[in-house]
């Protein structure tokens, strides 16, 4: 057995812990017999020598098997677009716009036997060599399709947007649980210790309901939540100098406290924590310097700049956003999540009321800087290594919500979402609803799938990837599991 | 009704087949044209969209499809075919996705398949001989409790052990010291030497009041030549307010607290500090444990009138409330298990939540022990059943008689005021309706009033809208604010006398329904089933979870207390003797020092006063242990399992923050009240999708009051405490993690709180007096309690200036910098 402050370890709640400690990480049949081998706690700890390495909870951790991809950017739709609208062409909808037809519906205003149809808002266009239709909502995300794979028999759990943005960040509607981020540092660590492992961009307008939560790392050290960046000024919170702080002084104060720390370790070497802390303001300072490169565009050329859309006042938000993320791939950065819309109502894609209103403004937004940044990744040759998630946290129903208006309500039976890059096929589209495109009926994907998948082209077995807390493995596809979504990848 | 997926096959169907195994069934013999149609037509089919979850070693859901038996054997909804009732077959149910069963979940077969499949069941599921065998291997199920598992040594009362002898007894300063110094002989280790006092007296203000001490402190310590100095200092802190806010920060941990309700709107719990101040309270007097738990599993169902009682019960509302649930079954199934898993875990260190959907994996808990603890908390009614989070179930008024008669008398004088204005209001109503249409005239007339009225705008006449809206407001504003000396507390009220019937839920699932079950404790513990009085007429509840309360508050309870006794120990030497606090079951570690631990348990089942046991641990040897290291016990030993010396640890999120408003002089020590909101950075708040919704302004004095008084909101902490590890909300947290991470580094060094913590520690040294030296020193004294040798001075001294020259600040700004510096040393964020 051993103490959580000799060895580093983060609380000794249980011996698997210990194990993921020692880099090896993974709750596998064959390791829990070793782990209850007296051997293992008797070990000396490292941290004997003196000074120890830094134990970094982001330390890299190899994947369970060969990884297809490194990074993940997921772009959140927050607020749930409209399937039918987008991506699920359905020409049997049109003609019925107006028509008051049976049809089961279950969203904020309840459950629902019959509804007004709401003609999709926008036609829709071929593209690539997949001939994949697409609406005019995206001309450009469209001249991408042979990268991207439509999974368009999503479905979830919820309707309501408190539990569904926390299943499809944490796959389960109760909070508490950490989030895809988290699992996927927990289970790879970061490669850049200058940088965190998982970044989350808000909208502008601000971040999703339930705040944090959306990107907390529940029962897992707080060290897996993910850090909010900002796409121009100071990045991150904390990075900035206070005022009256120079770079050169604060060098000068962090040369005397490691003096002073390295003269109170001297006396207890054996405690590798004490070292741990001490190299953890040389990382804080070599943040400092490091992170703010990272959203310095200027080095970037203005036809990159162009490709996002960042030269136009509309999708230069997005753009950047999209910009900062190829960059901080390219720095190693394993997960980073872009909030497109934030706060409430027509803020983001919950388009309750209009929706040529609030999808045009939504999409318009965002059409050009993702396939901007789908274009820069695939021409850098990043995109064979980056997996990019499109999707909200549920679609949107076939009928109207109001008596009058084209505002569509939530819709957790049935939506759409894509994929591109890591090893997902490209120009491929799998699964079907129904053709109002109000429920998934062919080859149905829960959100764990979608999870499940992302974590396997990581090289992380979904099934296996594991942490011990109260009394359970638990696992981000659950203690029933999920299979990825093979006809994708 | 959509249900969840947390459940596979198993799901909906009332459980008609449970009751009727169809073993009696003769085995028929089926023609070689119908195996045939099996093999060709049927196997497909199953292989293609079945047998991946339900053939060979996987049975989701209890069911394998890979033989006739099997299927009619079925899994956790009883036989997936019903000959009898074919409509009502699991699995036929299942394929035509009705009642809420989907399979295959990927999509609903193509028709031909399915009738395909229909046609087979019709046929009386011929299959292919050769398979029908069920292997003794598959019987699912019925998990036996053995003799082995009611001996595992959790289960087992404790027993008073007989002290060790040890070879050394010059070194024992009390019973404790013999179990563990034995052990260390046992492997031919030394115990280090005592810490010096300047330590010890550190230790034990961070352990007991989680506060540093003062400079005066530790010299009047120091000083003190009395042979029982450290005794006098042990009940001098014991007798401090600050212990109850050191120490019932754990048991908040420990039943997952928190003010809000968690999800979209993360709303404010009313009065939640209360209960935060009942633990205070509690531990500050003593109050037996027992008597702790009593107050809140059942405090409402104890005699006599002690606001405390009910305040305790808001135990039972401390947890996640969805306003919005999108499975209001489902939710109250989930509000339920979050008061099985704690108390489980808490009282008895038991993970019952592992058997929601099934028998524990590890443990002897079958799933009906779960449910069984269900029942004793039935009659506890829902948080709130409409989207508003104060409710007739949650709050009591707890306002003591003699104010009661003020505010009853206030209320009096309000509702004839409103019977006033509602008089007033109808009258217009009528005047005004007259002038809507027929229909609308009609309707005003039933239950449909209300949405007429709404639509009376346009209708008015004269100043009549205006009287009507004065009215109406007035009306308004006496519903909302409330009475003067009212007092509420958030607990439970109005719970069911007559609670409803508790089934197994069929993997967890509260559309599923099995046997019905009586409350009752964990079987394998052996106790008696337990006798439920009956409610008498005037009862308000079922006084079912008295009879849990009393059950687990009992020496006769092999776990509680030590349970207990391994908390106490855990929070004084940094890790229990057994490590999971929560865990006693297989999952969890064995205890390193059973006996002792045993030992503990009955010496505080005496009277269950947990700051006699303060007293008996911190005065014992192996607490004041000196923290250094030694060779050869380091490579025996290097996790100190075996206490031969005393633990180094980070100080917790708390600590930190109250240790740097302590050092800059700013420590407001009022206790009690509404929680307090310290300035969040709007970075922060930027978070947030209403930034700073929910988070209030307190003055900077409010501000400055210790962590345990700051509001906890589930999807907002404050920085300073998120990053040095506080409990997770959602929870309970037994043990926190301590991370090492540079964002951490960062907050400390650029952060607003330590920027304007360093700026205000400057501000006391200068308004102290005295030259740089001695400022330096009285820095180096505040943050290590210990006395700076005069190399260290002048080299910090030194540094001072050489900041001042080289940067061009004026010493203040210097002075500052140099405070930041002590702020974030290891010295002062770590113990020895």
């Amino acid at each position: 057995m051993t103490r959580p402050t000799t060895t580093g370890s983060f609380c000794g709640r249980t011996r698997r812990e210990f194990f993921w400690e020692t880099g090896a990480g993974f709750t596998g049949l064959a390791l829990t017999g070793l782990l209850s081998a007296d051997g293992f706690f008797d070990r000396p700890a490292q941290a004997a020598t003196g000074k120890g390495a830094f134990l970094n909870p982001m330390a890299p951790k190899p994947p369970h098997f060969p990884a297809k991809a490194k990074s993940v950017i997921f772009l959140f739709m927050y607020g749930g677009p409209s399937q039918v609208d987008t991506f699920d062409y359905k020409p049997k909808l049109y003609p019925m716009d107006g028509k008051t037809i049976s049809i089961k519906t279950f969203g904020r205003g309840g459950h629902k036997n019959e509804g007004r149809v709401v003609g999709p808002k926008w036609k829709f266009k071929q593209y690539g060599q997949c001939g994949k239709y697409v609406s005019d909502l995206f001309p450009h995300i469209g001249e991408c399709v042979d990268d991207i794979a439509f999974i368009h028999s999503m479905y979830a759990e919820s309707p309501i947007h408190g539990s569904a943005m926390l299943m499809m960040n944490s796959g389960r509607i109760l909070s508490g649980h950490p989030c895809l981020g988290s699992w996927v540092t927990y289970g790879l660590g970061s490669i850049n210790e200058n940088l965190p492992g998982f970044v989350v961009m808000l909208d502008k307008t601000g971040g999703p309901i339930s705040g944090p939560k959306n990107w907390s790392s529940g029962y897992m050290p707080a060290a897996y939540q993910g850090v909010v960046v900002r796409a121009s000024g100071t990045p991150i919170h904390n990075l900035q100098l206070p005022p009256g702080m120079t770079r050169e002084a604060q060098r000068q104060l962090l040369d005397r406290l490691r003096e002073k720390n390295e003269e109170h370790l001297a006396s207890r070497a054996d405690n590798s924590e004490l070292s741990a802390r001490i190299a953890s303001y040389e990382l804080a300072y070599k943040m400092q310097q490091y992170a703010p490169e990272a959203v310095d565009f200027s080095k970037e050329t203005a036809k990159t700049l162009t490709l996002y859309g960042i030269d136009q006042p509309r999708t230069r938000d997005f753009g950047q956003k999209c910009l900062l993320a190829r960059r901080l791939v390219e720095r190693g950065v394993r997960f980073i999540q872009i909030y497109s819309g934030g706060a409430h109502n027509d803020d983001n894609w919950d388009a309750h009321t209009d929706m040529v209103k609030n999808h045009s403004k939504h999409a318009g937004d965002t059409d050009k800087p993702i396939a901007g940044l789908l274009k820069d990744l695939k021409q850098r040759g990043l995109l064979d290594s980056t997996i990019v998630v499109w999707g909200g946290e549920f679609g949107r129903q076939p009928t109207a919500e109001y008596a009058v208006g084209t505002g569509r309500d939530h819709n957790s039976y049935g939506f759409t979402m894509w994929m591109a890059g890591g090893g997902i096929k490209g120009g491929v589209s799998v699964g079907a609803t129904d053709e109002l495109g109000n429920n998934a009926v062919e080859n149905r994907f829960h959100v764990k799938n979608l999870h499940a998948t992302i974590l396997t082209q990581l090289g992380l077995d979904p099934n296996r990837l594991s942490y011990f807390y109260g009394g359970l493995d638990q696992k981000l596809v659950g203690v029933e599991g999920a299979d990825p979504i093979h006809q994708i990848i | 009704m959509r249900i969840a997926r947390l459940v596979c096959l198993a799901l909906v169907l009332g459980l008609v087949s449970t009751a009727l195994p169809q073993a009696a069934e003769k085995e028929p013999t089926f023609t070689p044209e119908q195996i045939g149609f099996y093999e060709k037509d049927v196997l497909p089919i199953l292989k293609e969209n079945c047998f991946k979850c339900h053939a060979d070693k996987k049975a989701r859901g209890g069911l394998k499809l890979d033989s006739r038996a099997a299927i009619l054997k079925g899994g956790d909804l009883g036989p997936a075919v019903l000959f009898d009732k074919l409509d009502d077959s699991p699995l036929l149910k299942a394929i035509h996705y009705k009642d809420g069963l989907e399979m295959p979940p990927s999509g609903k077969l193509p028709a031909a398949q399915l009738d395909t499949l229909v046609k087979w069941v019709k046929m009386g599921l011929p299959t292919t001989p050769a398979k029908e065998q069920i292997s003794k291997s598959d019987e699912h199920g019925k998990l036996e409790i053995t003799e082995a598992d009611r001996n595992w040594w959790a289960y087992l009362p404790p027993r008073q052990p007989t002290v060790p002898t040890v070879k050394n007894p010059a070194w024992l300063s009390t019973p404790i010291d013999a179990f563990v110094l034995s052990r260390l002989e046992e492997k031919g280790l030394t115990p280090n030497p005592q810490a010096d006092r300047v330590t010890l007296v550190r230790r034990l203000y961070y352990d007991l009041l989680g506060l540093p001490p003062t400079p005066d402190q530790v010299d009047a310590f120091v000083q003190d030549k009395r042979p029982d100095a450290y005794e006098r200092l042990v009940d001098t802190l014991l007798a401090s307010p600050a212990y109850g806010e050191k120490w019932g920060r754990h048991w908040l941990d420990l039943v997952r607290f928190a003010e809000t309700n968690g999800y979209e709107r993360d709303g404010p719990k009313p009065y939640a500090w209360r209960f935060r101040d009942y633990v205070i309270r509690s531990l500050n007097a003593d109050k037996p444990y027992d008597q702790f738990i009593r107050e809140q599993l059942a405090g409402d169902e104890l005699p006599g009138e002690d606001a405390d009682r009910i305040i305790a019960t808001g135990y039972y509302r401390l947890g996640l409330w969805d306003d919005e649930p999108v499975d209001p079954k489902l939710a109250r199934a989930d509000e339920i298990d979050d008061w099985v898993t704690t108390t489980g875990q808490v009282f008895l260190a038991m993970t019952m939540n592992c058997a929601r959907c099934h028998d524990h994996k590890k443990d002897p808990i079958p799933q009906s022990d779960y449910y069984r603890l269900v029942a004793f908390f039935e009659d506890v009614k829902h948080f709130s059943n409409s989207r508003d989070p104060r409710s007739m179930a949650n709050l009591t008024d707890i306002t003591p008689p003699e104010q009661r008669k003020l505010y009853e008398e206030e209320a009096k004088r309000r509702e004839i005021r409103k019977a006033e204005l509602a008089a007033a209001m109808r009258k217009i109503e009528d005047e005004v309706i007259k002038r809507m249409s027929a229909e609308d005239q009609r309707a005003a007339e039933g239950i449909d009033r209300p949405t007429v009225i709404r639509r009376m705008r346009g209708y008015f006449q004269g100043n009549e809208q205006e009287t009507y809206v004065k009215l109406r407001n007035e009306r308004n504003q006496l519903d909302r604010v409330q009475i003067p000396y009212q007092q509420m507390a958030l607990s439970v009220n109005n719970c069911l006398r007559n609670p409803p019937d508790t089934h197994v839920m069929i993997r967890g699932n509260p559309h599923a329904l099995g046997p019905k079950v009586e409350p009752g404790f964990p079987t394998v513990l052996g106790a008696a089933t337990p006798k439920i009085p009956k409610p008498s007429h005037s009862a308000r509840t079922s006084g079912r979870r008295s009879v849990l309360a009393d059950w687990i508050a009992s020496r006769d309870n092999p776990l509680t207390a030590r349970v207990m006794a391994n908390r106490l120990w855990q929070y004084h030497f940094g890790r229990g003797l057994v490590a999971t606090a929560n865990d006693f079951g297989k999952l969890g570690e064995l205890p390193t020092h059973p006996e002792l631990l045993d030992w503990l348990a009955v010496e505080f089942a005496r009277d269950w006063s947990l700051k006699r046991m303060h007293r008996l641990i911190v005065t014992s040897s192996v607490y004041r242990l000196a923290s250094t290291g030694q060779s050869q016990a380091l490579t025996v030993d290097p996790g100190n399992s075996l206490y031969w010396r005393y633990s180094m640890r980070r100080l917790t999120a708390e600590e930190v923050r109250d240790s740097m408003l302590a050092v800059s002089g700013q420590l407001n020590r009022r206790m009690e009240g509404p929680g307090i909101y310290p300035t969040i950075p709007p970075e922060v708040l930027a978070g947030q999708s209403r930034p700073g919704e929910g988070w209030g302004k307190s003055p900077p004095e409010e501000q400055a009051r210790r962590s345990v008084y700051v509001h906890v909101k589930r999807s907002l902490i404050v920085p300073i405490l998120q990053t040095h590890d506080l409990a997770d909300t959602d929870s309970s947290c037994a043990v926190r993690y301590t991370t090492t991470v540079p964002t951490q580094a960062l907050g400390l060094l650029n952060g607003e709180f330590s920027q304007e913590q360093a700026d205000a520690f400057a501000r006391r040294l200068t308004e102290e007096g005295g030259e740089l030296t001695e400022q330096v020193r009285r820095v180096i004294c505040l943050t290590t309690g210990r006395q700076p040798g005069e190399d260290e001075v002048q080299k910090d001294v030194a540094f001072v200036r050489s900041l001042e020259q080289k940067n061009n600040l004026d010493a203040r700004t210097a002075l500052k910098l140099y405070c930041l510096l002590a702020l974030n040393s290891n010295e002062f964020m770590y113990l020895d």
